[in-house]
């Protein structure tokens, strides 16, 4: 029997799995190089083997979400593919995401290297948000499947927002946002370094804990009055303890003067950055990115549609992404929007229960199933028959 | 013989202020940082690695079936080795009207901008005359002077 195997390529997390797995892995898709090891370089997670999280020097394929160095991605699948998901790339057909507007050279290198390098016997491209409307129509009411829905991805590098009308995304009316998880995490780090103290090599601390304490804002305004008040009349203050790479693995948060007397740990207090960070997705020009924030551009996207179809799109929108799982984003994106939207639509914002992060990845199974499938992908014998420039086009033409 | 003068007038005189260019310039730095992987040097840039390593070939002990040969790593580097800004513009001619990466950037907010003092983020009411920076407060302002404005000029 055959198995298909889907790869949801991100820039920050590569996402694997048999398509009938229980769940996909989750896998840093880095090389990441520590200041205390001099002679190894740590590939995806072999992080966790790491006892020394400080200065962590990253090193990535993508640049702005497209694949640009495939000298440091094939080195990666390399090592999940011997070693942490073993892959028999005889029996079994690959699913495998790449960014919306995906650039030919870049299709071209990664169909090369899976037939060249991988042997690999199909190969089906696609993107994450097709995955995550194929999960999303095919989970809802099965008596009358939603038509059409937007899918909004917030992303690593970028956010997306992506209308479907049966199916098929309207690629006019795609819209990005210059904003992800990257950005923030910068923003984050040189905040903290210009506030309290220089954290510029820490990329790797900061972005856990940007996960562990930021969250969405519900009324920015009374966020910000309440941040002004002194504790413990300020709800907002926490301190996060950083950690010391000994008896604290991971950073966490907690509420000011809950340290124990003798506890020399470093901590940094939080306040207003807990919540305007995450709110640059929201107001990009907050920070002078002259663009659209993400319920702005929803409802942007939605215009650019067919008349006909935007009480389906307000009724079906589903955020997905590793930076959607701030707490509050759903709430504040299903406000936001409901005051843009015309009255007479219901708006309805959903965000996967489970993990944001991986829910693309369910969808693949979906896929598999799509009588469209075996057109979508690109066979071995059409590879050799066409090459890489003839399976491409064929794929355009579709 | 020396002329009446105010004080507060030289004093502002003296200021150096940066005109509209150099301030757009400095933003376009600022978020261009903010893309940024890494602000450090690579930790391991200096090493050097020990010349007794054996270097195996493991061409021997592993053959691989149908006689195909791997390309290795740097094959792909060198056949692909764009860097974004070129594939941005081939993209442009290419595809010059369809949907593309740029055609697809959000447009800009109707929603006018808000501000945020720059040392410690609340709504700030008052600009930097040198460098246009927002603060909120003197106490800020003066936090500001001595550690930001016009401190990384050109």
């Amino acid at each position: 029997m055959e198995k298909i195997c889907c790869i949801d390529n991100g820039a920050c997390n590569i996402k694997i799995g048999n398509i009938t797995d229980e769940k996909p892995l989750v896998i840093p898709n880095c090389i990441m190089k520590a200041k205390s090891e001099k002679r190894r370089p740590f590939i995806g997670n072999q992080i966790d083997e790491c006892r020394d999280i400080s200065g962590i020097f990253y090193i990535l394929g993508f640049t702005k979400g497209y694949i640009t160095n495939w000298e440091v991605q094939k080195n990666i699948y390399d090592y999940i593919f011997s070693t942490e998901f073993p892959v028999n790339f005889s029996d079994t057909k690959l699913i495998i995401t790449e960014p919306l507007f995906n650039f030919p050279i870049i299709q071209e290198a990664m169909i090369e290297i899976f037939f060249e390098e991988y042997d690999c016997i199909s190969l089906t491209k696609t993107t994450a948000p097709d995955l995550c409307q194929y999960q999303y129509t095919n989970t809802q009411d099965p008596d009358e499947p939603p038509l059409c829905c937007v899918v909004i991805d917030v992303g690593y590098s970028f956010s997306h927002i992506v209308p479907f009308v049966k199916g098929k995304k309207v690629l006019s009316a795609i819209r990005r946002i210059d904003i992800g998880g990257k950005l923030l995490t910068n923003h984050l780090k040189e905040v903290i370094s210009y506030r309290f103290l220089n954290v510029m090599d820490e990329s790797f601390v900061i972005n856990q804990m940007k996960e562990d304490s930021c969250f969405v804002s519900q009324d920015f305004n009374a966020d910000m009055a309440m941040a002004k008040k002194k504790y413990p009349e300020n709800k907002t203050i926490r301190e996060y303890v950083l950690p010391d790479c000994t008896t604290i693995r991971r950073g966490y948060l907690q509420t000011p003067g809950t340290a124990k007397k003798g506890d020399d740990y470093q901590v940094i207090r939080l306040n207003n950055e807990r919540f305007t960070v995450p709110e640059l997705l929201f107001h990009p020009s907050d920070l002078g990115i002259n663009q659209m924030g993400i319920a702005e551009a929803t409802v942007d996207a939605i215009n650019a549609c067919p008349e006909e179809t935007r009480p389906h799109l307000y009724a079906n929108i589903i955020v997905m992404g590793g930076s959607s799982k701030f707490p509050g984003i759903r709430n504040r994106l299903q406000k936001d929007i409901r005051s843009m939207a015309p009255e007479i639509f219901t708006v309805s914002v959903s965000i996967p229960d489970d993990d944001p992060l991986t829910y693309a990845w369910y969808g693949s199974q979906f896929l598999a199933n799509d009588p469209e499938f075996d057109n979508l992908s690109i066979s071995r014998q059409d590879y050799e028959e066409n090459g890489v420039r003839g399976v491409l086009n064929e794929n355009d033409a579709q | 013989m020396a002329t009446r003068e105010s004080g507060r007038i030289r004093d502002v005189e003296k200021k150096r202020v940066l005109d509209d260019l150099t301030r757009r310039r400095r933003a376009r730095k600022a978020l261009e940082a903010l893309e940024q992987d890494n602000f450090h040097e690579d930790p391991h840039a200096d090493l050097v690695m020990s010349k007794k390593i054996p270097k195996f070939n493991n061409s021997l002990d592993n053959p691989r079936k149908k006689g195909r040969k791997s390309r290795g790593a740097d094959y792909y580097r060198i056949k692909y080795r764009k860097t974004f800004q070129q594939l941005l513009e081939e993209d442009r001619q290419l595809n010059a009207d369809g949907p593309n990466y740029s055609t697809a950037q959000a447009p800009e907010t109707n929603y006018p901008q808000r501000h945020f003092c720059a040392v410690c983020g609340f709504p700030s009411s008052y600009t930097c005359v040198s460098c246009g920076t927002r603060f909120c407060c003197l106490k800020c302002q003066a936090t500001h002077q001595d550690t930001r404005c016009l401190k990384f000029v050109s």
